[in-house]
């Protein structure tokens, strides 16, 4: 009797213990859960995720997301210190290059939970996207850790209304090459636009993003294993590119005169100040928002190129990835599926492309301007190549830039210091 | 007999009752110390030997330390990138300091006789004190913008921010207007503080008043100078708001603090970042002690 007693005491402890077992790796309905989820700012985008968030709270009462945003300058020093001490978010939205250059070799990230995604495994949550779309977010073996959140290829955006002014016909001006914009600026200043076309001067990231432009189409690389490859010839042709465009008689605006506003970077070309200037997607839409005037006037091409033969466009991607130290990793995928599942709140909201297959077929890419041009750079895109401690070597990009475009020092000085400098980080 | 031994017993009591009543009073006044210095100990000297000892470490935050001796010492050594961050540190801190301190010391002269409208300058001056850092670069971005008030006051066409034979220069000259107020307030204090009886003294021995400022005043004022001295260095050393704010380091204006938290929290080299601490602390150390020697040896 006694014996059975103490039995049955066990069996019930063990009962209890399992059932508590059961609950903590599979959360009940009712169980509260809480995610916290990291963005940086771009109105448009933020205004999508809150709907979308407030759709999903509404259909799962017992969880929360806690949305933040973070200042786009502060973004990746924020997330990358908070993730390192386990303090981050349970999902982040981040770019591909700082995927790929800091949080994988850093092991930050969990890869994606297919069961979560509604997939029996990896290879069928790939087949759901665009060759390569998942790449940014892929680390050597193939494991994916992401799901994008928006997938971007560039273009050339002209003001017509400037261009009329100059006399050009937008529909017969040749901006094929990087030359020809430097053609076309000219008549462009003479007929009062003196800006006809800038690159950005924000932070390091948008520098090296803007340099890896030119230099897939030069066919250039940063660096070649641990050594720096910005004095190689293809290097140097790229940011001679830059240089004739922003310096001497061939300069296309001056770069002294360009705003320097990260939150809002392509604001010389949203107020008219600017004639022309390297966009993205979100960047046209972005702009239909706060300046639906000059938006217009605007007209999309394809992006001039080094060598109009062999045609290619950078491409970037934001993914929406969960933090190794989540504790709700499951629940945060399931998640991130919702929102993956709304592709076409992402286009229609923000003009963000999420590369399901068969996404420009869908009545809301119809819906996109120019979305036959966009169609060409997807077709034509290379991610950037990114390297260890990127942060770093977008820091000697951002130098070798400023000193060629600010200071005057040559192409090939400035060059081969910034190659010595990114050897340097490498090795060191 | 009893008297004597009461005479010679007593004051060794009494003496004993005031050792044990300052011993309470040591020991309370210590209780009462103990948070803080917990505090002290662990928000300020354990962060301090961490950070000497990672100095020794490789260490990105997401891995374990690993050992690397004096690799982070020898790597700065030869960078050119914190050879760069040094000598703009030095000449930020100079420049700013040296001429803010200079600036304060001839405005506290003439601010502190009563002469009309002193009052109303002395609060000009005062007032980038009670701004904050971040707010004040954000103000003269636009004033120091090419077509910005600066250019336009001085009739030039310069880059300011976007130059590196001008982007130091601008954020000295920002700094200095910063900085100066809160030397004249020391030195305004220090002036008043001191006897009048010396100034009288000194008139009547026929002193004008350039002798009077050289024989009295600047003499009388070596303690406050000193701390006005030490205070600037620190100051000047540990400059970061405006680099970060106004050009991020960009074109040439990279200062050392700036570097460390590059080096430590975008580029994750934690190991190397703590040995530049480790460095400025003993730079430091060292010019401060250089400091207290020279002004206190003339005293």
């Amino acid at each position: 009797m006694r014996k059975t007693k103490v039995l049955a005491v066990a069996a019930g402890i063990a009962t209890a213990a399992s059932l508590v077992a059961c609950s903590a790796s599979a959360p009940s309905g009712d169980e509260k859960i809480t995610i916290s989820f990291w963005t940086h700012t771009h109105p448009p985008m933020i205004e999508v995720f809150e709907a979308l968030i407030d759709e999903y709270e509404e259909a799962n009462p017992n969880i929360t997301i806690d949305y933040q945003t973070i200042p786009n300058g502060d973004f990746n020093t924020k997330m990358l210190t908070s993730l390192s001490n386990g303090s981050g978010p349970d999902i982040i939205n981040m770019d591909d290059a700082a995927i790929r250059g800091e949080y994988l070799p850093k092991g930050l990230l969990a890869p994606i939970d297919p069961e979560a995604l509604g997939a029996a495994d990896a290879a069928e949550v790939a087949a759901r996207y665009v060759d390569g779309a998942l790449a940014g977010a892929s680390d050597e073996d193939g494991t994916i850790y992401g799901l994008p959140s928006e997938f971007n290829g560039s273009a050339l955006a002209i003001n017509t209304a400037h261009f009329a002014d100059a006399g050009l016909d937008p529909a017969t001006t040749p901006l094929e090459t990087w030359d020809d914009v430097s053609a076309a600026a000219q008549k462009l200043a003479a007929a009062g636009h003196p800006q006809a076309f800038s690159f950005l001067y924000l932070h390091s990231l948008w520098y090296a993003q803007q340099y890896q432009t030119l230099l897939h189409q030069t066919g250039g690389v940063i660096a070649d294993g641990d050594e720096g490859a910005l004095d190689s010839p293809e290097a140097i042709a790229a940011l001679q590119t830059w240089a004739d465009l922003a310096t001497g008689p061939t300069a296309a605006a001056d770069p002294n005169a360009t705003s320097r506003e990260a939150t809002t970077p392509f604001q010389d070309l949203a107020t008219g100040t600017q004639s022309m200037a390297i966009v993205y997607p979100w960047a046209m839409q972005q702009i239909s928002e706060t300046n639906p005037e000059t938006y217009a006037n605007l007209q999309v091409v394809p992006l001039p190129q080094a060598n109009p033969s062999e045609p290619t466009s950078r491409v970037y991607a934001y993914y929406l990835a969960v933090n190794k130290a989540s504790k709700q990793q499951a629940e945060a995928w399931r998640f991130i599926q919702f929102l993956a599942d709304h592709p076409t709140e992402f286009l229609e909201g923000t003009d963000f492309v999420q590369p399901v297959v068969g996404w420009e077929t869908t009545p809301a890419a119809q819906e996109i301007p120019f979305i036959d041009v966009w169609g060409e750079a997807y077709s034509v895109g290379r991610f950037d190549q990114v390297t260890p401690h990127y942060a770093e070597v977008q820091d000697v990009i951002q130098k070798m830039v400023n000193d060629v475009v600010f200071d005057g020092k040559s192409v090939k000085d400035a060059a081969a210091e910034a190659s010595a400098s990114v050897t340097r980080i490498l090795q060191g | 007999m009893s008297s004597t031994r009461t005479m010679t017993v007593l004051p060794g009591r009494r003496a004993r009752g005031a050792r044990s009543l300052s011993r309470r009073s040591s020991l309370a006044g210590f209780l009462f110390a103990v948070p803080a210095l917990a505090l002290f100990a662990l928000f300020a000297i354990y962060p301090a030997i961490q950070v000497f000892a990672l100095a020794f470490f490789d260490y990105s935050l997401t891995s374990a330390p690993e050992f690397v001796g004096l690799k982070n010492f020898a790597y700065l050594s030869s960078d050119p990138r914190f050879l760069e961050a040094t000598g703009q540190t030095l000449f930020y801190a100079i420049g700013t300091y040296g001429t803010a301190l200079l600036l304060a010391l001839m405005l506290a002269q003439v601010l502190s006789q009563k002469l009309f409208g002193a009052g109303f300058v002395r609060l000009l001056w005062f007032l980038p004190l009670a701004t904050s850092w971040v707010a004040a670069s954000i103000v003269w971005r636009v004033v120091l913008h090419p077509d910005g008030m600066l250019n336009e006051l001085l009739g030039l066409d310069v880059q300011w921010l976007t130059s590196s034979a001008y982007a130091r220069w601008a954020l000295v000259i920002m700094s200095i207007w910063k900085e100066t107020g809160f030397f004249l307030i020391l030195f305004l204090a220090g002036m008043a503080s001191l006897p009048q009886d010396v100034y009288e003294a000194a008139r009547l021995d026929g002193a004008g008043a350039i002798r009077r400022f050289w024989s009295v005043t600047l003499p009388l004022l070596r303690p406050i100078t000193l701390v006005c001295v030490i205070m600037a260095v620190l100051r000047g050393v540990q400059a970061f708001s405006p680099q970060k704010v106004l050009t991020n380091g960009a074109f040439g204006t990279e200062v050392i603090n700036l570097f460390v938290y590059k080096t430590a929290f975008e580029s994750a080299r934690m190991g190397r970042a703590s040995a530049v601490a480790v460095i400025m602390f003993i730079a430091l150390l060292a010019i401060a002690l250089v400091q207290i020697r020279a002004l206190r040896r003339k005293d």
